[in-house]
């Protein structure tokens, strides 16, 4: 019996080591390599032959982690510890990384101690972008890159190649992209946690088989009108999924998400690699101009504002609040919210922070925020509307 | 009845000294406005040489902060900040700070310092307004985030500088502590940013950049430098005739005094100090019956409680990657007449800027040299650069050294996250453990 494409979508966001195990079998000398979030150029690796995958949080509680990290690091980087404690990290031949926020260099570490056989390697992307010689910097680093994909694949990326990879991976892209765009329209075809399954899928399948997917679901998927639901952006959550749960409990306590900044959501799909210009130059700029297209408190640049971008996206999609999703202890969100609740509060914009946590997320106290939350938009609402 | 246990600390005396030249230090930038100073808030490295030769007023955020803490005065920041939106889980250097900038921007008047507070002579309310940034941090990418905050809190009107750091993971097979071809890029890289900033300087103050200047705070510091590793060295003496916490009172000096004479002359009184005690057999605590090792940034509220809390015992805090690991540590590398490559490096030798693999090869060095008994892991609840790597040091100090540690909680600045019990119970149980390992003849 053939598995439809959604289900076959939705098994490989919520089953990595399944997919992984399947491509393996389908290619008995392939490597896969796992990335950490959230700016490694995955164009470069596939380029290279190797699958790519962006390590997920596998949502299983934290047990043996407990004991190499400290319980005030992000849940994401506290089970990447579990992951590596318990083996589950065993899954990658290799674990590439590119960000620097403290938090996942500690995982990262924990990897590189206990694991010796599996070569980690980062590779500090420029996180200041301002700087005149940034683009330098990176386009050193994206050569690094290069080199050391290659030296693990054995296979060179050639321009033929990575010009390939990068056209299978902005296809991808696209198709997801006009997704979320019609959802910032009015569409409610797609549920919040249905288009995260689509995102997660898309971080760890091989671009052309995803995109292939892709296209049948969106085949299967009827469209719907909005209806009178108080319409929500859904903002932050770095490196990781929020969970399901809550994504369903925001919908189901009367507000409907109508967009969204979320690593696994819009953000991933934020910016495409340039197809005109020389393909390692397009790698650089894409990295560069990304944080421009939708910025990231993980980075440093001046004229980049995560608050004017949010306003902007409220007016295109109509949402009538943010919701702040922002993990527990991930110290850039926390740095730049006030700078965000001060500029949506001189908009006027209604806001709510939630704080998640890897573990036991209090689902009925959020259930009552949210319903607060709806009821103040409510309120505000014009009598005809 | 509270029972106060004799306190059995020796604290070197010239730190006193050494108090009175930061003081010195904060009334000069208090009041550099006044004489026509620009006035430049920085994290992360010691750019101070650089700022003294271009002919502004320094101001260390970090510092800042920490003297806050230490005076039990970072309340009125610490509150502006959570006021604002800052998440007590945030790094509380970070908040503390930001929280001044937030009264600064505040502030009624002149708009010249933090104000609206009601005692205006407090030290919080004496932070000058910046009139640039620089940001020169390394290892935490909390640091530099910071800085980009600060900028935004002052309405990105105030010009601000970033140096980066690759932070020193040690990829490549020859990659180890001063050597490798990683280590020899990122010195050249940051060097080359040191030089831009120096440009970016001439621009922001107007003026020619003193290179002179530059060389001669260089030559001092690097001899104050080179005398406080020969102090740092003579308390490999068994029993300890200073500790971690004399080492503690003299990070102001080295970390953002002026580079001149008496820097020199207060790092020769510590050495010489501390000879002293040694040719006269003074110890630095009572009766040393244990030596430890201090892992963790600095708790600036506890200070002084916690070096009479671990003399109570017997245990002597002899070092600790705070103070071996860190502060123009490696002053061999200082070139006072070619500056900019050996001020590169130390700010990417931040304590914080290693992996792991470097981080143990330090400590055990650090435990082995100092014959370590136990090593007391500070788990600094809103640093997350210091207290990543700790988990594996501590089982690397078990398995390599045979060397028992414990954890406490607590914060560099923020006393809500500190627990006396547990700290009590965790260093009579570790101290027990070494008993007994004595007993077995196992240590
Ligand atoms: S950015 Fe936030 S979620 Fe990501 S690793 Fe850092 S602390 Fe964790
Ligand atoms: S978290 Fe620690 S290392 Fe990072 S900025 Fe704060 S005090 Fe510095």
């Amino acid at each position: 019996m053939t598995v439809p494409a959604m289900e076959r979508l939705v098994r490989a966001a919520r089953d990595t080591r399944g997919y992984v195990a399947a491509w393996r079998a389908a290619h008995p000398d392939g490597k896969v390599l796992g990335v950490m979030p959230m700016n490694f150029p995955r164009e470069l690796a596939h380029a290279a032959g190797l699958l790519p995958v962006i390590v997920p949080d596998d949502q299983e509680p934290v047990t043996e982690g407990r004991a190499l990290l400290p319980e005030f690091y992000c849940g994401f980087t506290r089970n990447l510890a579990d992951q590596v404690a318990t083996g589950r990290l065993d899954l990658y031949d290799a674990v590439f990384m590119a960000d620097h926020c403290i938090q996942l260099v500690g995982a990262a570490d924990v990897a590189r101690q206990l694991q010796p056989e599996t070569p980690v390697f980062f590779g500090m992307l420029a996180t200041s972008l301002s700087d005149a010689w940034a683009g330098q910097k990176v386009a050193e680093m994206m050569n690094t890159f290069r080199e050391e994909v290659e030296a693990l694949s054995g296979s060179k990326v050639t321009d033929e190649s990575l010009r390939a990879s990068i056209a299978a991976y902005n296809a991808d892209r696209r198709a997801l992209r006009q997704i979320f765009d019609e959802r910032t329209a009015g569409s409610t075809a797609w549920a919040p946690t249905e288009l995260q399954d689509l995102v997660a899928s898309a971080m760890v399948m091989d671009p052309v088989e995803h995109l292939a997917l892709l296209e049948l679901a969106r085949a299967e998927k009827v469209g719907q009108p909005r209806d009178e639901r108080v319409r929500v952006h859904l903002s932050g959550h770095m490196c990781h999924a929020p969970r399901r749960e809550l994504l369903q409990v925001i919908e189901d306590s009367g507000a409907l998400v109508v967009d969204d900044d979320l690593w696994t959501g819009r953000r991933f799909l934020s910016t495409d690699v340039d197809e005109v210009l020389e393909p390692m130059e397009a790698i650089g700029h894409w990295y560069t101009s990304r944080n421009g297209n939708l910025p990231c408190p993980t980075r440093v640049q001046h004229d980049a504002d995560w608050d004017t971008w949010l306003v902007e996206s409220t007016e295109r999609s109509g949402a009538e609040a943010v919701i702040h999703l922002m993990p527990k202890f991930c110290e850039p969100h926390m740095l730049l919210y006030p700078e965000l609740r001060k500029r949506l509060d001189a908009e006027g914009i209604a806001q709510l922070l939630i704080e998640t946590e890897h573990e036991g997320i209090p689902l009925e106290a959020f259930r009552t925020r949210v319903e607060a939350l709806v009821e103040r938009v409510l309120r505000k609402r014009p009598a005809y509307a | 009845m509270t029972v106060t246990a004799p306190d059995r600390t020796n604290r070197l005396a010239i730190t006193r000294a050494g108090g009175q030249l930061i003081t010195d230090y904060w009334e000069k930038l208090f009041t550099a406005r006044d004489e026509g100073k620009q006035i430049v808030w920085y994290n992360g490295g010691a750019l101070n040489p650089i700022f003294q030769a271009a002919g502004v007023a320094w101001c260390h955020g970090e510092a800042f902060s920490a003297r806050l803490a230490a005076q039990q005065m970072e309340g009125p920041a610490q509150l502006a900040g959570a006021e604002y939106g800052y998440s007590s889980e945030l790094c509380s250097y970070s908040r503390t700070h930001l929280g001044c900038s937030v009264l600064t921007v505040q502030g009624e008047g002149d708009g010249s310092g933090v104000v609206g507070m009601h005692d205006q002579k407090e030290l919080a309310a004496r932070l000058p307004r910046p009139d640039f940034f620089v940001n020169n941090y390394a290892g935490c990418s909390t640091g530099q985030q910071w800085d980009e905050v600060s900028y935004r809190v002052f309405g990105k009107e105030v010009p601000i500088f970033n140096v980066s750091h690759p932070f020193l993971w040690g990829n490549k097979p020859d990659a180890g502590y001063l050597k490798g071809e990683e280590w020899d890029a990122a010195s050249k890289y940051v060097a080359d940013q040191l030089r831009e900033l120096i440009s970016w300087l001439e621009f922001q103050t107007g003026r020619p950049f003193d290179w002179d200047a530059l060389s001669e705070s260089m030559f001092y510091i690097k001899q104050a430098a080179e005398l406080r590793r020969e102090g740092l060295d003579l308390c490999k003496q068994k029993p300890a005739p200073a500790t971690f916490w004399d080492w503690i009172a003299s990070v102001a000096p080295i970390n953002f005094l002026p580079g001149d004479q008496a820097l020199v002359d207060y790092f020769a009184g510590v050495r010489d100090e501390i000879q002293g005690r040694i040719d006269t057999g003074v110890q630095a605590v009572e009766g040393e019956k244990y030596r430890i090792y201090f892992d963790g940034i600095m708790n600036w509220n506890k200070l002084g409680f916690l070096s009479r809390k671990f003399a109570e015992h017997g245990a002597s805090v002899v070092a600790g990657r705070y103070i071996q690991n860190a502060f123009w540590q490696e002053p061999q590398l200082l070139n006072p007449s070619d500056p900019l490559l050996g001020m590169a490096q130390h700010y990417l030798l931040c304590p914080t800027n290693h992996g792991t693999r470097t981080l143990d090869h330090l400590t055990l060095k650090d435990c082995a040299d100092y014959q370590v008994d136990g090593i007391a892991f500070h788990s600094t609840r809103t640093c997350r650069a210091f207290t990543g790597p700790q988990r594996l040091l501590a089982a690397s100090a078990e398995k390599n050294l045979g060397i028992p540690s414990m954890f406490f909680e607590g914060d560099v600045a923020d006393a809500s996250f500190y627990k006396d019990e547990i700290l009590e119970s965790r260093l009579a149980a570790m101290l027990e453990v070494i008993d007994v390992r004595r007993e077995r003849g196992s240590m």
